[in-house]
């Protein structure tokens, strides 16, 4: 038998950030994953993070895992089991885990569990056929193994994950034929549904798959309009379902916590206090397991547990604490769904979220009101940002990445407005936005961020594409930064009558 | 199919094995799960449903779901999606439940 201060199950973004801040303490620390490597999902987010500065915000999830891992490693006072299943939870406090093929007992003082989520499936006929995939394997076979997952794939669920996964299948040089989104509103955040749609991608609204088609490998799918009933047959070899994810309670469930079904965290989530606690002593839950969010609050939730675990054993208080206290109130100031269901397990009673205002067509196509497009257009005629980000959400790197502060906004949750007086064009915001929400504007030009191969040459011809991925013209490329972070930026010749309207190119061999 | 080039990815590949599925000679890299090299060769049934014997593939690829259990080295129900592939292992489609006698 093993004796730990903190064990921690779970290896993904939410149990590291609980291990790192255990090990502060210089507790003993034993870290659980299942798997043969650490970092969750988190090694599948090739996109940048929303969130402030100060939560890694504009850095790719993938480098955001690689640092944690890293961290990780570097701490003697952590002890990682690889390949290592927790299976069983025992009233006197002894966990057992199959470690490598073998049996083998813990005895800790602390538990966090952090075993994530896992993908809901959706009914309709032949959803059981090879092809129809979670969102999660789609990704796990193209960012973890580079095994692309078809050739054509259809998207279902306009949440953020049904949208960056669209966008990052298109990256990979997958042809995405569709989302369907069975609301009347595209579920993600907005600035992710204009990225899809610049390439191209429809988004079907108020649509659902009623049909997968094909005898033993998907070929194509029948989505149908829930109104009209109007029914639209699309090929494709892949069905991709971004329907929602549910909480991972296993191991919870072994352990008379107190559960309750919250459907807006995703489903039978264990109840728990502000600092994570749930309902049996010394038994902490972070990160999805908890209740369905984004990766920023899971790491937060992660470091809360860790710390108010450490607390209880050596009494330190960390002010470290309220402060990710705070810092998730804001995160959760714009999320209505997450904090409806907090308010279920009597968390966040006083908490008001800003209303999310009905943005109209952009919440139905992810393509903004012509009159929101105009309201950008400065009267001088001069270099400058256009800032396309109409929807508030938690995120802020460009107000700092400006040298000149020409972009302000009033908290973390605005949205950002920018002094075209004070802007020089110089593109620093453009290539840190991870909502590819921003372009700069001359004259005669268009500064655009591209995240695609191959990459075009200063003096080539590509074609320029609008807010839908239509074509405008063909034009000159002007110039070309090679960014460290992969964002290219790509300056682009436009002529007048299309340049409020450019904000795409593609390259044709 | 395999990602060749990555806008943003590099993809660390390790050797090539060999290792059989259904008795022919199939190939992957080294360590990755033995789910992402059939799905690079394009196979993608790995058994049949209990009740509906029909063709079952991938669905999470995270262990959870039971949906691509195949027999692995004669060990029925194993998740192929966690499964490193190793030089030589032989992998078979398995039909309903699996079955231990060949192992033994
Ligand atoms: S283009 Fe440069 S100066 Fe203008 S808002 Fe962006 S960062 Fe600031
Ligand atoms: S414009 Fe600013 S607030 Fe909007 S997505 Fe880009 S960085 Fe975030
Ligand atoms: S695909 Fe779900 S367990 Fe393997």
């Amino acid at each position: 038998m093993k004796n730990y201060d903190i064990l921690i199950i779970g290896g993904g973004p939410a149990g590291i950030s609980a291990a790192l801040a255990a090990s502060k303490f210089n507790l003993k620390v034993a870290l659980f994953e299942e798997k043969e490597t650490l970092g969750g999902q988190l090694v599948k987010q090739t996109h940048k993070f929303f969130g402030s500065k100060d939560e890694s915000a504009g850095t790719r999830g993938i480098f955001i895992a690689q640092k944690l891992i890293n961290d990780v490693n570097n701490k003697d006072n952590i002890d990682v089991y690889l390949n290592s299943m927790v299976l069983g939870y025992y009233e006197d406090g002894v966990v057992t885990a199959l470690v490598k093929g073998k049996m083998e007992k813990f005895k800790p003082k602390k538990i966090v569990i952090a075993t994530g989520a896992f993908e809901k499936s959706l009914p309709f006929e032949n959803n059981d056929l090879p092809g129809v995939f979670g969102a999660g394997a789609v990704q796990t076979l193209m960012n973890v193994y580079g095994v692309l997952p078809g050739k054509e794939v259809l998207m279902v669920g306009s949440g953020n994950i049904g949208l960056i996964v669209s966008y990052q299948l298109a990256q990979a040089g997958v042809k995405v034929k569709g989302i369907v989104e069975i609301s009347e509103k595209i579920g993600g955040y907005l600035v992710h549904a204009s990225k899809v749609r610049r390439l191209g991608i429809p988004i079907y609204t108020k649509h659902t798959i009623t049909k997968a088609i094909g005898e033993n490998k998907v070929e194509g799918a029948i989505i149908e309009n829930i109104e009209t009933k109007e029914k639209k047959q699309i090929s494709c070899d892949v069905i991709c379902l971004a329907t929602g994810l549910m909480p991972l309670s296993d191991i919870i469930n072994q352990i008379n916590c107190e559960m309750k079904y919250i459907s807006e965290l995703g489903g039978y989530v264990p109840v728990h206090d502000d600092n994570m606690k749930t309902t049996v002593e010394n038994i902490f839950v972070a990160g999805d397991t908890a209740g369905i969010e984004e990766a920023t609050a899971a790491m937060l939730e992660g470091e809360l547990a860790g710390l108010y675990a450490s607390y209880e054993l050596t009494n330190i208080f960390d002010n470290r604490i309220n402060e990710i206290k705070e810092r998730l109130k804001e995160f959760r100031k714009t999320s209505s769904k997450v904090v409806s269901g907090l308010k279920k397990l009597n968390l966040y009673n006083d908490f008001t979220v800003n209303s999310q205002e009905d943005l109209g067509k952009l919440h139905r196509t992810g393509i903004p009101e012509k009159e929101s497009i105009e309201s950008n257009i400065p009267k001088e005629n001069k270099r400058f940002a256009i800032i396309e980000c109409y929807q508030k959400i938690p995120c802020n790197p460009c107000v700092s990445s400006c040298p000149t502060n020409a972009i302000s906004m009033d908290s973390l949750n605005g949205i950002p407005k920018l002094d075209t007086n004070k802007c020089i064009g110089c593109g620093n915001c453009v290539a840190i936005c991870p909502g590819l929400a921003i372009f700069v504007v001359d004259k005669e030009s268009v500064l655009l961020p591209y995240e695609f191969l191959p990459l075009p040459n200063k003096g080539d011809i590509v074609e320029v594409v609008d807010r839908e991925g239509k074509f405008l013209e063909k034009n000159i490329v002007l110039n070309v930064r090679k960014m460290k972070d992969k964002t290219n930026l790509i300056e682009v010749k436009v002529s007048k009558e299309h340049i409020n309207n450019a904000r795409h190119i593609r390259v044709v061999k | 199919m395999r990602i060749e080039n990555h806008p943003i990815l590099e993809f660390k590949r390790t050797k090539k094995v060999k290792f059989y599925f259904d008795g022919k000679e199939v190939w992957g890299y080294e360590g990755e799960s033995i789910a992402a090299a059939l799905h690079a060769l394009g196979i993608w049934e790995y058994r049949e449903g209990l009740k509906t014997k029909r063709p079952r593939g991938l669905f999470c690829a995270i262990g959870h779901c039971s949906s691509c259990l195949m027999e692995v080295n004669g060990v029925p129900n194993t998740r192929i999606c966690v499964t490193p592939v190793k030089e030589g292992i032989i992998v078979k489609k398995q039909l309903p439940k699996g079955d231990l006698v060949e192992k033994l």
